[in-house]
Protein backbone atom coordinates (compact mmCIF):
# COMPACT_ATOMS: atom_id res chain seq x y z
CA UNK A 1 0.00 0.00 0.00
CA UNK A 2 1.68 3.28 -1.24
CA UNK A 3 0.94 6.32 1.53
CA UNK A 4 -1.79 7.29 -0.60
CA UNK A 5 -3.88 4.40 -1.65
CA UNK A 6 -4.40 3.90 -5.75
CA UNK A 7 -7.77 3.06 -6.68
CA UNK A 8 -9.20 2.15 -9.72
CA UNK A 9 -12.88 1.54 -10.90
CA UNK A 10 -13.02 -0.75 -13.44
CA UNK A 11 -16.40 -1.03 -15.47
CA UNK A 12 -17.93 -3.46 -18.13
CA UNK A 13 -21.45 -2.84 -18.47
CA UNK A 14 -24.01 -5.58 -18.70
CA UNK A 15 -26.14 -7.04 -21.74
CA UNK A 16 -24.07 -4.73 -24.18
CA UNK A 17 -22.27 -7.56 -25.56
CA UNK A 18 -19.18 -6.49 -24.26
CA UNK A 19 -16.36 -9.07 -25.97
CA UNK A 20 -14.23 -9.35 -22.31
CA UNK A 21 -16.71 -9.35 -19.79
CA UNK A 22 -20.09 -9.85 -21.82
CA UNK A 23 -20.56 -13.43 -20.76
CA UNK A 24 -20.20 -15.62 -17.87
CA UNK A 25 -17.66 -14.30 -15.55
CA UNK A 26 -15.48 -13.80 -18.14
CA UNK A 27 -14.16 -9.85 -16.98
CA UNK A 28 -13.01 -11.88 -14.16
CA UNK A 29 -9.52 -12.40 -15.15
CA UNK A 30 -9.08 -8.51 -15.80
CA UNK A 31 -10.25 -7.34 -12.68
CA UNK A 32 -7.84 -10.07 -11.09
CA UNK A 33 -4.91 -8.49 -13.24
CA UNK A 34 -5.85 -5.33 -12.26
CA UNK A 35 -6.11 -5.72 -8.45
CA UNK A 36 -2.24 -6.58 -8.75
CA UNK A 37 -1.68 -3.08 -9.68
CA UNK A 38 -3.81 -0.96 -7.59
CA UNK A 39 -4.12 -0.74 -3.76
CA UNK A 40 -8.19 -0.69 -4.06
CA UNK A 41 -10.22 -1.83 -7.35
CA UNK A 42 -13.56 -1.21 -7.20
CA UNK A 43 -15.94 -3.16 -9.54
CA UNK A 44 -19.06 -4.30 -10.23
CA UNK A 45 -21.25 -8.09 -10.16
CA UNK A 46 -21.18 -8.15 -14.07
CA UNK A 47 -17.28 -8.17 -13.80
CA UNK A 48 -16.92 -11.00 -10.44
CA UNK A 49 -20.11 -13.14 -10.71
CA UNK A 50 -19.14 -16.45 -12.82
CA UNK A 51 -21.86 -18.34 -11.21
CA UNK A 52 -20.59 -21.23 -9.61
CA UNK A 53 -16.98 -19.58 -9.79
CA UNK A 54 -16.04 -16.62 -8.32
CA UNK A 55 -12.27 -15.00 -6.71
CA UNK A 56 -12.79 -13.06 -3.63
CA UNK A 57 -9.90 -10.16 -3.10
CA UNK A 58 -9.29 -8.57 -0.62
CA UNK A 59 -8.10 -5.26 -2.16
CA UNK A 60 -11.36 -5.38 -4.28
CA UNK A 61 -14.74 -4.04 -4.08
CA UNK A 62 -18.12 -5.48 -5.26
CA UNK A 63 -20.56 -2.59 -5.53
CA UNK A 64 -23.92 -2.99 -7.88
CA UNK A 65 -24.28 -0.60 -10.53
CA UNK A 66 -27.00 1.45 -9.40
CA UNK A 67 -24.32 2.18 -6.15
CA UNK A 68 -21.43 2.71 -8.39
CA UNK A 69 -23.63 5.56 -9.76
CA UNK A 70 -24.38 7.09 -7.03
CA UNK A 71 -20.76 6.57 -5.49
CA UNK A 72 -19.67 8.37 -8.81
CA UNK A 73 -21.74 11.28 -8.69
CA UNK A 74 -20.32 11.69 -5.17
CA UNK A 75 -23.20 10.82 -3.57
CA UNK A 76 -22.67 7.57 -1.76
CA UNK A 77 -19.47 6.08 -0.31
CA UNK A 78 -18.33 2.78 0.60
CA UNK A 79 -17.95 1.66 3.51
CA UNK A 80 -15.31 -1.61 3.67
CA UNK A 81 -16.92 -4.38 6.07
CA UNK A 82 -15.57 -7.42 7.29
CA UNK A 83 -18.69 -9.21 6.89
CA UNK A 84 -22.20 -8.72 5.72
CA UNK A 85 -25.31 -11.28 6.72
CA UNK A 86 -26.48 -11.66 3.63
CA UNK A 87 -30.71 -12.40 3.27
CA UNK A 88 -32.28 -14.13 0.13
CA UNK A 89 -35.45 -13.23 -1.76
CA UNK A 90 -36.88 -15.94 -3.89
CA UNK A 91 -39.24 -15.20 -6.59
CA UNK A 92 -42.44 -16.95 -5.41
CA UNK A 93 -42.73 -17.20 -9.16
CA UNK A 94 -39.55 -20.33 -9.13
CA UNK A 95 -40.94 -23.84 -8.90
CA UNK A 96 -40.39 -25.65 -5.63
CA UNK A 97 -37.38 -28.20 -6.76
CA UNK A 98 -36.06 -25.20 -8.56
CA UNK A 99 -35.95 -23.44 -5.26
CA UNK A 100 -34.78 -26.12 -3.02
CA UNK A 101 -31.63 -26.21 -5.77
CA UNK A 102 -30.88 -22.13 -4.93
CA UNK A 103 -31.20 -23.14 -1.59
CA UNK A 104 -29.32 -26.09 -1.25
CA UNK A 105 -26.92 -23.83 -2.80
CA UNK A 106 -27.11 -21.04 -0.47
CA UNK A 107 -26.41 -23.99 2.10
CA UNK A 108 -23.51 -24.76 0.86
CA UNK A 109 -22.02 -21.22 0.96
CA UNK A 110 -23.06 -21.54 5.22
CA UNK A 111 -21.14 -24.79 5.11
CA UNK A 112 -18.15 -24.70 3.31
CA UNK A 113 -17.64 -20.98 3.36
CA UNK A 114 -18.66 -20.32 6.48
CA UNK A 115 -21.05 -17.40 5.11
CA UNK A 116 -23.32 -15.44 7.04
CA UNK A 117 -26.84 -15.59 5.78
CA UNK A 118 -30.47 -14.88 7.53
CA UNK A 119 -33.43 -16.36 6.91
CA UNK A 120 -34.70 -16.10 3.69
CA UNK A 121 -37.99 -14.67 2.80
CA UNK A 122 -40.48 -15.46 -0.64
CA UNK A 123 -41.84 -12.54 -2.57
CA UNK A 124 -45.44 -12.25 -1.51
CA UNK A 125 -46.26 -12.59 -5.38
CA UNK A 126 -44.46 -14.06 -8.95
CA UNK A 127 -42.15 -11.27 -10.26
CA UNK A 128 -42.87 -11.53 -13.47
CA UNK A 129 -39.63 -10.39 -15.34
CA UNK A 130 -39.91 -9.56 -18.90
CA UNK A 131 -36.77 -9.67 -21.04
CA UNK A 132 -36.23 -7.21 -24.22
CA UNK A 133 -33.44 -6.75 -26.49
CA UNK A 134 -33.46 -2.75 -27.33
CA UNK A 135 -32.78 -1.01 -30.81
CA UNK A 136 -28.75 -0.72 -29.84
CA UNK A 137 -29.28 -4.47 -28.85
CA UNK A 138 -28.82 -4.32 -25.72
CA UNK A 139 -30.76 -6.54 -23.58
CA UNK A 140 -33.55 -5.01 -20.92
CA UNK A 141 -35.91 -6.31 -19.04
CA UNK A 142 -38.94 -4.99 -16.74
CA UNK A 143 -40.20 -6.45 -13.55
CA UNK A 144 -43.86 -7.14 -13.79
CA UNK A 145 -44.36 -6.89 -9.70
CA UNK A 146 -41.60 -4.83 -8.53
CA UNK A 147 -43.51 -4.04 -4.79
CA UNK A 148 -43.47 -7.43 -4.69
CA UNK A 149 -39.62 -7.29 -4.41
CA UNK A 150 -39.59 -4.41 -2.20
CA UNK A 151 -41.79 -5.64 0.06
CA UNK A 152 -39.65 -8.84 0.62
CA UNK A 153 -36.58 -6.55 0.47
CA UNK A 154 -38.43 -4.59 3.78
CA UNK A 155 -38.84 -7.66 5.44
CA UNK A 156 -35.32 -9.09 5.47
CA UNK A 157 -33.63 -5.97 6.11
CA UNK A 158 -36.12 -5.52 9.27
CA UNK A 159 -37.55 -8.47 10.33
CA UNK A 160 -33.93 -10.76 10.01
CA UNK A 161 -31.32 -7.69 10.12
CA UNK A 162 -30.07 -8.31 6.78
CA UNK A 163 -27.14 -6.03 5.58
CA UNK A 164 -27.12 -7.27 2.17
CA UNK A 165 -29.85 -8.54 -0.43
CA UNK A 166 -29.61 -11.26 -2.85
CA UNK A 167 -32.51 -11.31 -5.34
CA UNK A 168 -33.24 -15.33 -6.88
CA UNK A 169 -35.85 -14.43 -9.69
CA UNK A 170 -37.50 -16.72 -12.57
CA UNK A 171 -36.56 -15.35 -15.55
CA UNK A 172 -38.72 -16.91 -18.51
CA UNK A 173 -37.21 -19.88 -20.57
CA UNK A 174 -38.48 -19.00 -23.81
CA UNK A 175 -35.64 -17.06 -24.58
CA UNK A 176 -34.99 -16.40 -28.32
CA UNK A 177 -33.17 -19.72 -29.44
CA UNK A 178 -30.66 -18.06 -31.84
CA UNK A 179 -29.88 -15.49 -29.49
CA UNK A 180 -29.52 -18.09 -26.30
CA UNK A 181 -27.22 -19.98 -29.08
CA UNK A 182 -25.08 -16.84 -29.55
CA UNK A 183 -24.46 -16.44 -26.62
CA UNK A 184 -23.68 -19.60 -25.19
CA UNK A 185 -21.15 -19.85 -28.21
CA UNK A 186 -19.51 -16.30 -26.94
CA UNK A 187 -21.21 -13.68 -29.21
CA UNK A 188 -23.67 -11.66 -29.05
CA UNK A 189 -25.88 -9.92 -25.73
CA UNK A 190 -25.92 -11.95 -22.87
CA UNK A 191 -30.57 -11.93 -23.24
CA UNK A 192 -30.96 -11.95 -19.00
CA UNK A 193 -28.27 -8.97 -18.00
CA UNK A 194 -30.10 -6.40 -18.77
CA UNK A 195 -33.41 -7.35 -16.38
CA UNK A 196 -31.09 -8.37 -13.77
CA UNK A 197 -29.38 -5.43 -13.56
CA UNK A 198 -33.11 -3.69 -13.26
CA UNK A 199 -34.03 -5.98 -10.69
CA UNK A 200 -30.56 -5.60 -8.35
CA UNK A 201 -30.66 -1.47 -9.20
CA UNK A 202 -34.14 -1.34 -7.83
CA UNK A 203 -33.48 -2.57 -4.38
CA UNK A 204 -30.21 -1.06 -4.24
CA UNK A 205 -31.86 2.59 -4.91
CA UNK A 206 -34.69 2.07 -2.29
CA UNK A 207 -33.21 0.56 0.61
CA UNK A 208 -29.39 1.74 0.01
CA UNK A 209 -28.01 -1.70 0.27
CA UNK A 210 -25.38 -4.01 -1.38
CA UNK A 211 -27.35 -6.33 -3.59
CA UNK A 212 -27.19 -8.31 -6.53
CA UNK A 213 -29.23 -11.23 -8.49
CA UNK A 214 -29.13 -14.48 -10.00
CA UNK A 215 -31.67 -15.58 -12.17
CA UNK A 216 -33.40 -19.24 -11.68
CA UNK A 217 -33.58 -21.23 -14.69
CA UNK A 218 -34.49 -24.18 -16.19
CA UNK A 219 -31.21 -26.06 -17.13
CA UNK A 220 -30.42 -26.30 -20.80
CA UNK A 221 -29.63 -29.00 -22.58
CA UNK A 222 -25.74 -29.85 -23.32
CA UNK A 223 -24.16 -28.40 -25.95
CA UNK A 224 -20.94 -29.72 -26.94
CA UNK A 225 -20.07 -26.10 -28.63
CA UNK A 226 -20.53 -23.86 -25.70
CA UNK A 227 -17.73 -21.18 -25.27
CA UNK A 228 -15.30 -21.14 -22.93
CA UNK A 229 -16.60 -17.84 -21.89
CA UNK A 230 -20.09 -19.24 -21.13
CA UNK A 231 -19.38 -22.57 -19.76
CA UNK A 232 -19.27 -21.34 -16.14
CA UNK A 233 -23.24 -20.88 -16.10
CA UNK A 234 -22.98 -24.55 -17.17
CA UNK A 235 -21.53 -25.99 -14.26
CA UNK A 236 -24.59 -26.87 -11.75
CA UNK A 237 -28.49 -25.70 -11.03
CA UNK A 238 -27.52 -22.41 -10.31
CA UNK A 239 -25.32 -19.08 -10.83
CA UNK A 240 -25.92 -18.45 -6.96
CA UNK A 241 -22.79 -18.74 -5.29
CA UNK A 242 -20.62 -15.77 -7.07
CA UNK A 243 -23.47 -13.92 -5.58
CA UNK A 244 -23.51 -14.60 -2.01
CA UNK A 245 -19.98 -14.35 -1.91
CA UNK A 246 -19.58 -11.32 -3.44
CA UNK A 247 -22.38 -9.61 -1.20
CA UNK A 248 -20.66 -11.39 1.98
CA UNK A 249 -18.25 -8.41 2.05
CA UNK A 250 -19.89 -5.96 -0.36
CA UNK A 251 -18.76 -2.27 1.47
CA UNK A 252 -21.93 -0.53 2.43
CA UNK A 253 -23.12 2.94 1.38
CA UNK A 254 -22.69 5.78 3.34
CA UNK A 255 -24.43 8.99 2.60
CA UNK A 256 -21.73 11.45 5.10
CA UNK A 257 -18.27 11.41 5.20
CA UNK A 258 -17.83 10.56 9.34
CA UNK A 259 -14.45 10.72 10.71
CA UNK A 260 -15.22 7.71 12.58
CA UNK A 261 -14.68 5.61 9.41
CA UNK A 262 -11.15 7.00 7.88
CA UNK A 263 -11.10 3.76 5.47
CA UNK A 264 -14.40 4.85 3.68
CA UNK A 265 -13.73 6.05 0.08
CA UNK A 266 -15.03 8.29 -2.06
CA UNK A 267 -15.44 9.52 -5.87
CA UNK A 268 -12.45 12.19 -5.59
CA UNK A 269 -10.57 9.70 -4.39
CA UNK A 270 -10.53 7.57 -7.78
CA UNK A 271 -6.99 7.83 -9.66
CA UNK A 272 -7.83 5.71 -12.97
CA UNK A 273 -10.91 4.77 -14.42
CA UNK A 274 -10.91 1.68 -16.98
CA UNK A 275 -14.26 1.41 -19.86
CA UNK A 276 -14.59 -0.57 -22.90
CA UNK A 277 -13.96 1.96 -25.64
CA UNK A 278 -17.19 2.41 -26.89
CA UNK A 279 -19.19 1.84 -23.83
CA UNK A 280 -18.83 5.47 -21.82
CA UNK A 281 -22.13 6.91 -22.09
CA UNK A 282 -22.95 5.33 -18.34
CA UNK A 283 -23.76 7.52 -15.35
CA UNK A 284 -20.88 6.43 -13.53
CA UNK A 285 -18.05 6.94 -16.53
CA UNK A 286 -19.47 10.51 -16.90
CA UNK A 287 -19.65 11.22 -13.48
CA UNK A 288 -15.70 9.57 -13.09
CA UNK A 289 -14.83 11.54 -16.41
CA UNK A 290 -14.40 14.31 -13.87
CA UNK A 291 -12.61 12.71 -10.96
CA UNK A 292 -10.10 10.65 -12.00
CA UNK A 293 -6.74 11.73 -13.48
CA UNK A 294 -5.94 8.57 -15.65
CA UNK A 295 -9.02 7.61 -18.12
CA UNK A 296 -8.53 4.39 -20.23
CA UNK A 297 -10.24 3.28 -23.04
CA UNK A 298 -10.33 -0.23 -24.28
CA UNK A 299 -10.28 -0.89 -27.92
CA UNK A 300 -10.24 -4.65 -27.88
CA UNK A 301 -13.40 -4.80 -25.66
CA UNK A 302 -15.92 -3.98 -28.20
CA UNK A 303 -19.65 -3.45 -27.27
CA UNK A 304 -22.85 -2.85 -28.93
CA UNK A 305 -22.69 0.38 -27.74
CA UNK A 306 -21.73 3.60 -30.00
CA UNK A 307 -20.42 6.09 -27.12
CA UNK A 308 -17.00 6.89 -27.48
CA UNK A 309 -15.29 9.01 -24.95
CA UNK A 310 -14.48 12.03 -27.32
CA UNK A 311 -17.84 13.09 -28.46
CA UNK A 312 -18.94 13.25 -24.95
CA UNK A 313 -16.41 15.36 -23.48
CA UNK A 314 -14.24 12.76 -21.88
CA UNK A 315 -10.69 13.15 -22.11
CA UNK A 316 -9.43 9.37 -21.97
CA UNK A 317 -5.98 7.27 -23.16
CA UNK A 318 -7.07 4.62 -25.80
CA UNK A 319 -5.17 1.87 -25.32
CA UNK A 320 -5.62 -1.76 -27.32
CA UNK A 321 -6.17 -3.72 -24.52
CA UNK A 322 -6.55 -4.80 -21.02
CA UNK A 323 -2.89 -5.81 -20.59
CA UNK A 324 -1.32 -2.36 -21.94
CA UNK A 325 -3.92 -0.62 -18.91
CA UNK A 326 -2.41 -2.65 -16.45
CA UNK A 327 0.81 -1.46 -17.46
CA UNK A 328 -0.28 2.32 -17.92
CA UNK A 329 -1.58 2.06 -14.40
CA UNK A 330 1.19 -0.05 -13.04
CA UNK A 331 3.37 3.40 -14.30
CA UNK A 332 0.80 5.49 -13.13
CA UNK A 333 0.70 4.45 -9.47
CA UNK A 334 4.49 4.58 -9.95
CA UNK A 335 4.25 8.52 -10.37
CA UNK A 336 5.77 7.29 -13.87
CA UNK A 337 5.05 9.04 -17.05
CA UNK A 338 4.24 6.45 -19.49
CA UNK A 339 6.17 8.30 -22.25
CA UNK A 340 9.34 7.23 -20.35
CA UNK A 341 8.46 3.41 -20.85
CA UNK A 342 8.66 3.81 -24.85
CA UNK A 343 11.39 3.44 -27.01
CA UNK A 344 11.60 7.92 -28.04
CA UNK A 345 11.26 9.85 -25.88
CA UNK A 346 11.29 13.67 -26.86
CA UNK A 347 13.33 16.21 -25.85
CA UNK A 348 11.69 19.23 -23.51
CA UNK A 349 11.29 22.58 -25.00
CA UNK A 350 11.10 25.91 -24.43
CA UNK A 351 7.18 27.45 -23.62
CA UNK A 352 6.66 30.39 -26.24
CA UNK A 353 6.96 33.26 -25.58
CA UNK A 354 7.95 33.63 -22.44
CA UNK A 355 11.88 32.41 -22.98
CA UNK A 356 14.52 34.05 -25.38
CA UNK B 1 -48.85 0.88 -7.31
CA UNK B 2 -45.18 1.22 -8.78
CA UNK B 3 -44.32 -0.34 -12.71
CA UNK B 4 -41.20 -0.87 -14.21
CA UNK B 5 -41.06 0.97 -17.98
CA UNK B 6 -38.34 1.18 -20.94
CA UNK B 7 -37.88 3.97 -22.89
CA UNK B 8 -35.60 5.52 -25.39
CA UNK B 9 -35.34 9.23 -25.89
CA UNK B 10 -33.18 11.61 -28.24
CA UNK B 11 -31.29 14.76 -26.16
CA UNK B 12 -29.23 17.38 -26.87
CA UNK B 13 -25.93 17.07 -26.88
CA UNK B 14 -24.31 19.72 -23.63
CA UNK B 15 -20.41 20.34 -23.71
CA UNK B 16 -19.27 18.81 -20.25
CA UNK B 17 -19.98 15.47 -19.39
CA UNK B 18 -21.54 16.93 -16.08
CA UNK B 19 -24.18 18.72 -18.00
CA UNK B 20 -24.78 15.07 -19.91
CA UNK B 21 -25.84 12.96 -17.09
CA UNK B 22 -27.70 16.16 -15.31
CA UNK B 23 -29.60 17.01 -18.65
CA UNK B 24 -30.67 13.10 -19.00
CA UNK B 25 -31.66 12.56 -15.62
CA UNK B 26 -34.28 15.70 -15.63
CA UNK B 27 -35.34 14.49 -18.91
CA UNK B 28 -36.00 11.02 -17.78
CA UNK B 29 -37.38 12.60 -14.25
CA UNK B 30 -40.31 14.14 -16.70
CA UNK B 31 -41.18 10.83 -17.28
CA UNK B 32 -40.54 8.79 -13.88
CA UNK B 33 -37.53 8.02 -11.35
CA UNK B 34 -35.16 7.00 -13.41
CA UNK B 35 -33.86 3.04 -12.53
CA UNK B 36 -30.94 2.78 -14.95
CA UNK B 37 -29.71 4.49 -18.67
CA UNK B 38 -27.09 4.78 -20.76
CA UNK B 39 -26.77 6.55 -23.91
CA UNK B 40 -26.07 4.27 -26.67
CA UNK B 41 -25.31 6.35 -30.10
CA UNK B 42 -23.51 9.58 -30.47
CA UNK B 43 -24.77 12.06 -33.25
CA UNK B 44 -22.38 14.64 -33.80
CA UNK B 45 -24.01 16.23 -36.92
CA UNK B 46 -27.04 16.63 -34.69
CA UNK B 47 -25.74 17.02 -31.39
CA UNK B 48 -27.47 14.42 -29.58
CA UNK B 49 -27.49 11.26 -28.00
CA UNK B 50 -29.88 8.59 -27.84
CA UNK B 51 -30.81 7.20 -24.48
CA UNK B 52 -32.30 3.65 -23.38
CA UNK B 53 -33.47 3.32 -19.98
CA UNK B 54 -35.49 1.71 -17.46
CA UNK B 55 -37.71 4.32 -15.66
CA UNK B 56 -40.21 3.41 -12.31
CA UNK B 57 -43.84 5.40 -12.37
CA UNK B 58 -45.90 5.35 -9.68
CA UNK B 59 -49.05 4.94 -10.62
CA UNK B 60 -52.52 4.78 -9.13
CA UNK B 61 -54.47 1.61 -8.08
CA UNK B 62 -56.91 2.55 -9.80
CA UNK B 63 -54.77 2.66 -13.01
CA UNK B 64 -52.93 -0.36 -12.97
CA UNK B 65 -54.44 -3.64 -14.28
Amino acid sequence: MTLVPYTAVLIIPTGIAAAIGGYAGDGLPVARALATVCDRLITHPNVMNGAQLYWPMANTLYVEGYGLDRFAQGDWGLQPVHHNRVGIIFDAGIEPDLRLRHLQAAEATRATLGLDLTDYVITDAPLNVELRQAPSGASWGTIGNPESLLRAADRLINQAQAQAIAIVARFPDDIEPEALQHYRQGAGVDPLAGAEAVISHLIVREFKIPAAHAPALAPLPLDPTLSPKSAAEELGYTFFPCVLVGLSRAPRFIDTPDSRLADSIWAPQVNALIVPANAFGGSASLSLSQQAELILAIEDNLTAMRSRPEPLGIKAIRVNSYLEAIGLIAAHRAGMSPFALSAHLSSLRCLAPACD
Amino acid sequence: MIKTQFITTTIALPTSPIALRQAIETELEKIGKPLRWAITEVNLDRKTVTLEAIVTLDEPALLSF
